[in-house]
């Protein structure tokens, strides 16, 4: 579905990724992880379209996704869910999530998108008409996250869901993401620094570290392999 | 006795101005706000958009007199209405071609340069459409004269004069109109969306350039329909905006930046303070009179009267 190749990207002078290569099939679960500053915000904004790579190729859907500009990125079918939140601050709850589905494909599922998006986060629909800025950093992260599904994306990017959460909401958002996986067939690409529970959900990972995979592999490998083990499980 | 009577009569007559010329002050301002709100780009040529608003409205009911079957009130005030259209496009051209250059997403991350660059060209805006209307229009005061601009209406000893008086209903009728499309409407929310964070809203599908450009389009056109009724009630030249475009900084800011509501009230209360002056200044004093009031704003209340839409978080 999502195939990346050669790809580097620099901010003025600086190496941010080189040479990254990646494969999503569909209907999988794709994990990167890597330390901070290893490049694994610069990958999504680059499939998103707001970082241009100094060279590579993306193709998604056997389509050159560079030639493609940022905003109609999301109409292809992908979702990014940024890092941060970045929720709507001054926009209701419901009013973020019908941005979300401003895709035309969101358009036509909204009203059964919609129950779906409101029973997977209850808290949402308690809070339909809060602005988001008010809401809680939890709550934030899963509005930001029901703001993808209500595009009806088939790739659905989060970057990092767990940054800055208490440990209990980080499971249940992280329990919501493998529902959604496995109830909807939804194809996840996950960025995460809490690189235990992004593995264990996985069909495939890689491991990025200062801008390069150094290491990558399917689920049993990645977690029986001894480096990893003792980098970033600390087994 | 009759001495009261007499103050009390002319501090009402003053009150009715002041609303009566505020709200279309109002209006304008919501103009200059949504640029603001939307983009954060200061429009330094905001009220030259309103002059053009006004030779527009000129232009169409007196000068080709296209409008004149329309009779001697929806004439006038279909051409102010149209002005809006005609500068719309204007302000879409302009973003198109040279203001899309230094504004919007690619911008955004040079936070300082960016807003140099924008600040020069919104000057050099200003300073075009000044010197083209002298060539256009020449720098002979010109007045739309229409029956609506002398006659008044009476509500007891107060005069409303008709043209201003219409003003303000459509102004009012305007502002109310922007803010339920803001509000209500999907490309309303998208504007907002893209005001409130580029980046996200790039994720969601949303054209930030595009929505700036609408956004600036929208702006212009809103204060040349204001800049069109006035234009039934007083004389102007093309130098005029430069006076609008303190009455507008001073009701934006007031307002808070950023919000439409608050745009609006800000301008009605540069309206109320510039006619209620006149009870206790001389009439040369009006604009003073503006500025003394903003200055104490900035120094008690520099968020504004009525906060922010765009940034109550
Ligand atoms: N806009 C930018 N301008 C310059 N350098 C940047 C910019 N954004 C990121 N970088 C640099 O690129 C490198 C990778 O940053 P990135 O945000 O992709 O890391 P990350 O893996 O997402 O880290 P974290 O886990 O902390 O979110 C860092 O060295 C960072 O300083
Ligand atoms: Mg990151």
């Amino acid at each position: 579905m999502l195939k990346i190749r050669s790809l580097d990207v620099a901010y003025g002078g600086l190496k941010a990724l080189s040479d990254v290569s990646l494969d999503v099939e569909e209907g999988q679960f794709v994990a990167v992880v890597g330390p901070n500053g290893a490049g694994k915000t610069t990958l999504f904004k680059t499939i998103s379209g707001v970082v241009q790579p100094v060279s590579g190729e993306i193709t998604y859907k056997g389509q050159n996704l560079l030639a493609v500009p940022a905003d109609e990125r999301a109409q292809l079918g992908i979702a990014h869910v940024p890092e941060g939140r970045q929720v709507f601050a001054s926009m209701t709850v419901m009013e973020n999530l019908e941005m979300g589905a401003n895709t035309r494909k969101g358009r036509e599922r909204w009203a059964d998108l919609l129950p779906t998006i409101l029973e997977l986060f209850p808290v949402l629909s308690e809070r339909r008409s809060q602005l988001a800025g008010t809401l809680s950093g939890g709550e934030q992260q899963m509005l930001a996250i029901g703001r993808g599904i209500a595009s009806a994306p088939d790739l659905l990017m989060l970057d990092e869901p767990s940054m800055g959460l208490a440990p209990a909401i980080v499971d249940a958002i992280f329990e919501r993401i493998q529902f959604v996986h496995r109830n909807h067939g939804l194809t996840i690409l996950l960025v995460e620094q809490r690189v235990a529970e992004a593995l264990e959900s996985c069909d495939r990972g890689y491991v990025l570290e200062t801008g390069r995979v150094v290491m990558e592999g399917a689920h049993d490998t990645l977690v029986s392999d001894q480096r990893v083990r003792r980098a970033y499980l600390g087994m | 006795m009759d001495d009261l009577k007499w103050m009390l009569v002319d501090f009402f007559q003053a009150l009715a101005a002041g609303l009566l010329v505020g709200g279309t002050y109002g209006l304008m301002c919501v103009g200059l706000g949504i640029i603001f709100g939307v983009m954060r780009v200061v429009n330094f040529a905001q009220g030259d958009f309103m002059m053009l608003g006004m030779y527009a409205a000129y232009y169409l009911v007196t000068g080709f007199g296209v409008l004149t079957f329309l009779g001697p009130y929806a004439g006038p005030i279909a051409g102010a209405i149209l002005a809006g259209p005609i500068v719309f496009v204007i302000g879409w051209l302009l973003h198109r071609y040279l203001l899309g250059r230094v504004t919007g997403a690619r911008v955004v991350s040079a936070e300082a340069e960016g807003h140099y660059a924008q600040i020069i060209m919104t000057l050099g805006f200003a300073l075009v459409i000044t010197n083209g209307g002298l060539i256009l229009f020449g720098s002979q005061p010109i007045s739309l004269q229409t029956p609506m601009s002398r006659e008044s209406w009476e509500i007891g000893l107060i005069f409303l004069n008709q043209a201003r008086a219409i003003a303000f209903v459509l102004s009012v009728l305007f502002a109310i109109g922007l803010y339920l499309f803001l509000t209500q409407s999907n490309l309303g929310k998208t504007l907002r969306a893209a005001a409130d964070n580029p980046i996200a809203a790039a994720y969601v599908g949303i054209n930030v350039d595009r929505s700036h450009r609408i956004a600036f389009g929208l702006g212009v056109g809103i204060t040349a329909i204001a800049g069109g009724l006035i234009a039934s009630t007083q004389s102007f030249q093309p130098y005029i905006g430069f006076d609008f475009v303190i009455v507008m900084y001073a009701g934006v800011v007031l307002g808070g930046m950023g919000s439409i509501l608050g745009a609006f009230w800000g301008g009605l209360t540069i309206g109320l303070v510039q006619q209620m002056s006149t009870l206790i200044l001389p009439y040369q004093l009006q604009n003073t009179a503006i500025f003394v009031v903003f200055l104490l704003i900035i120094f008690f209340r520099p968020q504004g009267m009525f906060g922010r839409i765009w940034e109550r978080t």
